[in-house]
Order: structure tokens, then C-alpha cells, then sequence
């Protein structure tokens, strides 16, 4: 029975090893690789991201600004426009004229084709109505406004534009009222409300955006979007924190508070404020598909990226470890060379020793059996013996004799003598030394020798010393009971010589090591582990080779070949 | 057929050359032995032999060079070479120099006796 050593789990935890290695490098190059490349990426979008959407805030309040600028023009062109309006008709109709009503209601429709009066009423300098064209009339007849506050603000600047406030309408309106150069009546008109909202509802603020004005209470005057405009409760539509932060910051040109940009600018004079807001987010809506398309730019860049690195680097790694097997085999080989090479030294120095007393043992047991038969007839009691005792000396000497030179083959050839060989003549022969042995442990040697083999150049010899060694280790694998099969076929230009043996076989992993010096699977003392790797010596110096593999049925199978010509 | 030719045995190995020349004796050879290259430079230089038994590692010289040295003093003595260490270098080299075979020990007496027979024959023929 073989005895397959530890060797086998050390060899395969060494594969294990190297195995794990080379992942384990592959994975590192493809982290440092991946990270090397994608994270730059990912920083560089980022970065440009975060600078792109700060440009396009910026240009976005600029906008803001720019819109609210151009409302103001027009809001206060338009609230100029009315004034001037009823300062004409002042120096065009004078006192007398106006304050007669049929007169007003035929001047009122004449220049308030657009609608953007309410009413008109002429006021004098104590405060009494004394004409009145629109909806109030019955209401606002006889009238007098001596007491309220834009009265005497109107008396004293000439001019004047109201808050919004609801008054006895119900409904929220403003009024402007002009006087005449003495001061000593005025016409007051009110605006329609709705018109004026009209005036904010174009602004450019986006989806979620809103136009508004507000007195310098934080009043609301005029508004695009929100649902009404309640004088009063205008700190219910606007919050309260809201209002603290426009207010905190009227005229700056950038400011954001919550989601929302902010641009205002001063109308009416100094009095309101027109309020410009916009949504961030619905204002950035083009820049996020932009960002991300960007990003989905910068997932493909990387899973790319990931993807050709992964590609190279275990194209890379694969010819490294290519490489490295290369390296690995040729130090296996030079380090089989270097022990060969010390084995042969060693293998002929003691050849040489041991050579030297084989000589004189044998001469000296030729000498004897000389001199034993110079000796007359029954005067050497055991002379028989004493010759059968030389007889037995020499054979061993013999014997001795061939282990050397079998030792000195190892490392080199032995005469080299060459000469046409009959290949299946010699393996009948060769099997003939084994057969005893063979039959004794009841195995039967079967032969399948093609017969038309041309005889090959080579030296007998050494190849039966290789076939030899085959036999007899197929012998030693089988143990009791068994078969070893030798074929012999010509294949292309090289003869082959097939030696299978119903032993167990070896494990793949040893497969490759049988024939190397010392390595051997017999139990201690059985074998040297230097037939078959004398006997590879001996095919590659015939120019042949010797190959070892499992066979498919079992056992062990040796295929030793020479080349025909 | 031995009639007598002469042979030199040179071998470091004592035991080996005195039972040597004991059974070539026996054999009607006129045997000398010599233990190093200088005895046997020595006896060719005084004697005539018809052969020299030379082995190829000697305490004082290598086997070459007496096989050299030998063929320059008496280049008809003809050469047999003996050694405990062959190889086919070794070998062609020794056939190269002049020998006239190249045995490896340990040698049955019988092939000794023969190749020592055909070298003095080679020996006659070349006289």
C-alpha cells in the first residue's frame, strides 16, 4: 500500500495561499484604481454642482431685481398718470365747472375710457363734497371730509396717493386726490383696485413666485397672487416673520429667507414697498434636471470607470500570476537541475567508493576459488562449501555491482552504447527478470505489443533499466492481486511504450512531483525516490520522455516514448 | 597463449593489485605492481612492459596524465584503464590519449584477463 504524506494538504493550502494573494491584490488594485478615478469625479461634480447653483441664484435675484425695477417704473408712471389726469381737468374745467354735476358726469365717462377710475368727486376747501360721479353716490352725497387725515395731507402737499383701505365701500381701493395751484379745492378719484393688482400679476417670478406692495406698516397694497387684499389684516396673509425679513432688508439687491428669493424696491414715492418673490426650488427646476443629467453622467463615468478597471486589472493580474507560474516552474526547474546535478556527484562518488572494495572482495573470492582448486582431492574437508561460499560472493559482488552502475546511470550514461533494438523483444526480456515476483504476489502481466514495430537506435540497457524501474513499482503499488498492462505502439514518428497498473493511483497533486529525486510513496526504506527520476534521466538523454498520469479505469499508467528515427 | 607479456598494474588500492598479480601470475603473466604515478613512471622508465593496467585516481597524479606520460616514454606499451569512476568523457578522453580499453570496476576477472590479452596482442602486432 502507498503512503501519500502530509504533503499533499501542505501543497494545497500553498495553492489556497496563492489563490487568496492574487484576489486579494486583484480587489486592492480595483479599490485604489476605483477610488483613484471615480473620486475626483464625484468631487469635481459635486463642486461644480454646489458653484453652478450659487451662479444660478445669483443670476436668478439679479433677475428678480431687474423685474422689480421695471414694475416700479411701471407702477409709478401709472399712479403719475392718474394725478396728472385729474390736474388737467383741474386747470382745463376749474372749480365752477367741475362742482356742477351734470358737467362732471359728462367729463368723468370722457376721460375714463380704460376704467381705471372708480369714482372722481370735487372737494372744496372746507372738506364738503360737492359733486360726485359713480357707484357711492348715494352714499358719499353731501359728505364731508374735513376730518379725515389724506383731506388734510392732500391740502397740504397738493398731491396725494392713499393706503388701500376698504372705507364705507367694503371692499379695498385707494384714492388719489390732486388740488388746484391755491390749494382751495381738489378732485379725488379712486383706483380700481383690480386693474392696479393687473399691474403686478405680469411680473416675472416664476410658478411659485408672487408680486406685492406694502405701505410702510407692512400694510398690504396691491398683490398678484394672494387670494384678497384685506387692509388691516394683512399680517394674516403675510407672516408676521416674513414681513420682519423683507423689511429687515429693503433694497439689497440679493436676499433669501426660507425657500424664497427677494427683490423690492421702493414705489409711491418712499410709502410702499413692491415685494418680488420667487421659488428657489421651482426657480432651480432647470438647473436640477441639469444636475441630474450630470449625475447620471457621472454614475456612467464611474460604472465605466469601475468596469475597465475591473477589465484590466484582472487582465493584468492575470498575467502577473501568468508570470509569476512561469517564474514559479522554471526555479522548481532550476532548483531539479541543481539537485539532480548534486545527486549525480553524489551517486558517482559513491559509486566510486564503493566500486573500489567491490573489486578487491571480488578478486579476493576469485583468488580463493583459485586457490581452492590448486588444493588435492578430500584434502579440504568442506571444499564444496567453500566454493558454493566464492560462488555466493562474486554473485553479490555482482549485484553490488549493478546497483552502482545503476547509481552512476543517474547522472550519466554508461558506455552510451547504442545499437538496433528490438523494442518488444526487450520488454518480454525485461518482464522475465520480475516474473517471479510478479507470480508471487499473484499478478499477472498482460501484453499488448504491436507487432510490426521497426527496431529502434537506442541503448538497450538504459531503457530496459527504465522499463524496469516502471515494472517494479507497479508491483510495489498493486501490492497482491492485480494486473499490469504493457502496450507498445508506433505513434507518428515516436514509439510508445504503455506500462498501466491496477494499483490505486496517485493523487493529481503528486502527479507532478513522482519524478523528482527522493520524492516516493513507499513506505520507509522501500525506496530510494531515484528510479523514476533516473529513468526520466535516462528517456530525456535517448532523447525521449516519460509521462505519468491516473488512468481512467484506476490505477497508475506510464507512458514512456522514443522517437522512431 | 598469455606467453608470458608483461604487465604493469598501477592502482592505489594494494589488496586489489597484490591479488591481482598473484592470479595473473597463475596465469603465466610477468606482473609488477606500482602504487603511485611515480612507481610506475619509475618501472617503465627501467622496464619494458607490454601493458599497463592504469587506474585513473592516484594519490599523486591524475590517471590522464601517466596515460600521457606513459605513451611518451614507451609509445608502443599499450594501455588498459581501470577505474572505480567512468564516464564517457572520461572515457573518450582516455582512448582519446592512447588507451586501449576502459574498464569500470569491479570488472569479472575473466573480461580483465581478456582485454589484457588483446592489448598485448595490439602490443605484438605493433612491435
Amino acid at each position: 500500500m502507498r503512503i501519500y504524506s502530509a504533503t499533499i494538504s501542505d501543497e494545497a493550502l500553498k495553492v489556497r495561499s496563492r489563490e487568496s494573494f492574487y484576489a486579494r491584490q486583484k480587489q486592492l488594485f480595483i479599490l485604489v484604481v476605483a477610488l483613484v478615478s471615480i473620486l475626483p469625479l464625484v468631487m469635481i461634480g459635486w463642486a461644480s454642482s454646489q458653484y453652478y447653483k450659487r451662479s444660478w441664484l445669483q443670476q436668478t435675484s439679479i433677475d428678480l431685481k431687474s423685474s422689480a425695477e421695471g414694475r416700479k417704473e411701471i407702477i409709478d408712471r401709472f399712479l403719475a398718470t392718474q394725478q396728472d389726469l385729474l390736474a388737467s381737468l383741474i386747470e382745463l374745467y376749474g372749480l365752477d365747472s367741475l362742482a356742477a354735476q351734470p358737467n362732471l358726469e359728462k367729463v368723468f365717462p370722457a376721460v375714463n375710457r380704460s376704467g381705471v377710475l372708480v369714482d372722481l368727486g370735487v372737494i372744496d376747501a372746507r372738506g364738503e363734497h360737492l359733486a360726485y360721479v359713480g357707484p357711492f353716490r348715494q352714499q358719499l352725497a353731501g359728505r364731508n371730509y374735513r376730518d379725515a387725515a389724506w383731506f388734510h395731507e392732500t391740502m397740504r402737499t397738493g398731491r396725494y396717493v392713499s393706503d388701500v383701505f376698504t372705507g364705507y365701500r367694503g371692499e379695498p381701493h385707494f384714492v388719489v386726490a390732486v388740488t388746484d395751484a391755491n390749494r382751495g379745492w381738489m378732485l379725488r378719484a379712486t383706483i380700481n383696485s383690480a386693474l392696479f393688482n393687473g399691474l403686478l400679476a405680469s411680473a416675472e417670478v416664476g410658478p411659485d413666485g408672487d408680486a406685492f406692495i406694502i405701505n410702510r406698516q407692512g400694510e398690504l397694497q396691491a398683490v398678484s397672487r394672494l387670494p384678497s387684499v384685506n387692509g388691516g389684516e394683512t399680517e394674516a396673509v403675510i407672516p408676521a416673520e416674513e414681513l420682519a425679513a423683507i423689511e429687515s432688508d429693503f433694497g439689497a439687491t440679493y436676499h433669501r429667507h426660507g425657500n424664497f428669493l427677494y427683490a423690492t424696491t421702493w414705489v409711491n414715492g418712499h410709502n410702499w414697498q413692491l415685494v418680488l418673490k420667487t421659488n428657489i426650488d421651482s426657480s432651480l427646476a432647470q438647473f436640477y434636471r441639469a444636475w441630474n443629467l450630470g449625475l447620471l453622467s457621472i454614475l456612467l463615468a464611474a460604472v465605466a470607470i469601475l468596469a475597465v478597471t475591473t477589465w484590466l486589472v484582472r487582465s493584468m493580474m492575470g498575467r502577473i500570476e501568468l508570470a509569476d507560474q512561469q517564474r514559479m516552474l522554471l526555479n522548481n526547474r532550476v532548483r531539479e537541475v541543481d539537485k539532480m546535478a548534486l545527486v549525480g556527484r553524489l551517486a558517482a562518488s559513491v559509486a566510486h567508493e564503493i566500486n573500489n572494495p567491490l573489486q578487491i572482495i571480488g578478486d579476493q573470492a576469485g583468488w580463493i576459488g583459485e586457490l581452492l582448486e590448486d588444493e588435492a582431492e578430500g584434502q579440504v574437508i568442506n571444499l564444496v562449501e567453500y566454493q558454493a561460499a566464492v560462488q555466493k560472493i562474486k554473485q553479490h559482488v555482482g549485484r553490488a555491482s549493478t546497483i552502482t552502475h545503476r547509481l552512476l546511470g543517474f547522472s550519466r550514461a554508461r558506455g552510451g552504447q547504442r545499437s538496433e533494438v528490438d523494442i518488444n523483444a526487450l520488454v518480454k526480456e525485461t518482464v522475465a527478470f520480475l516474473e517471479s515476483e510478479a507470480r508471487t504476489h499473484r499478478i499477472t502481466v498482460r501484453f499488448a505489443l504491436q507487432a510490426d514495430l521497426p527496431p529502434v537506435m537506442t541503448d538497450a540497457s538504459q531503457l530496459q533499466q527504465v522499463m524496469l524501474n516502471i515494472v517494479n513499482n507497479a508491483v510495489d503499488a498493486i501490492g497482491d492481486d492485480g494486473v499490469i498492462s504493457i502496450r507498445t505502439s508506433r505513434q507518428g514518428g515516436r514509439l510508445h511504450i504503455e506500462f498501466a497498473d491496477s494499483g490505486p493511483g496517485l493523487p493529481p497533486e503528486l502527479l507532478s512531483k513522482i519524478f523528482d529525486p527522493f520524492f516516493t510513496t513507499k513506505k520507509g526504506g522501500k525506496g530510494t525516490g531515484l528510479g523514476l527520476s533516473i529513468s526520466r534521466n535516462i528517456m530525456h538523454r535517448l532523447g525521449g520522455d516519460i509521462q505519468a498520469e491516473n488512468g481512467k479505469q484506476g490505477g497508475c499508467r506510464f507512458t514512456a516514448s522514443l522517437p522512431l528515427a | 597463449m598469455n606467453n608470458g607479456f608483461r604487465v604493469l598494474v598501477v592502482d592505489d588500492e594494494q589488496a586489489f593489485v597484490a591479488t591481482l598479480i598473484k592470479r595473473l601470475g597463475k596465469r603465466g603473466l610477468v606482473c609488477e605492481g606500482a602504487f603511485t604515478a611515480a612507481e610506475a613512471i619509475a618501472a617503465l622508465t627501467n622496464r619494458d612492459f607490454d601493458v599497463v593496467l592504469l587506474d585513473m585516481k592516484l594519490p599523486d597524479a591524475d590517471g590522464n596524465d601517466v596515460l600521457r606520460e606513459v605513451k611518451r616514454l614507451k609509445p608502443d606499451t599499450q594501455v588498459v584503464i581501470l577505474t572505480g569512476h567512468v564516464s564517457v568523457s572520461d572515457g573518450t578522453k582516455g582512448i582519446d590519449g592512447g588507451a586501449q580499453d576502459y574498464l569500470m570496476k569491479p570488472v569479472e576477472f575473466e573480461s580483465l584477463l581478456d582485454s589484457l590479452q588483446r592489448a598485448a596482442r595490439n602490443r605484438a602486432i605493433a612491435a
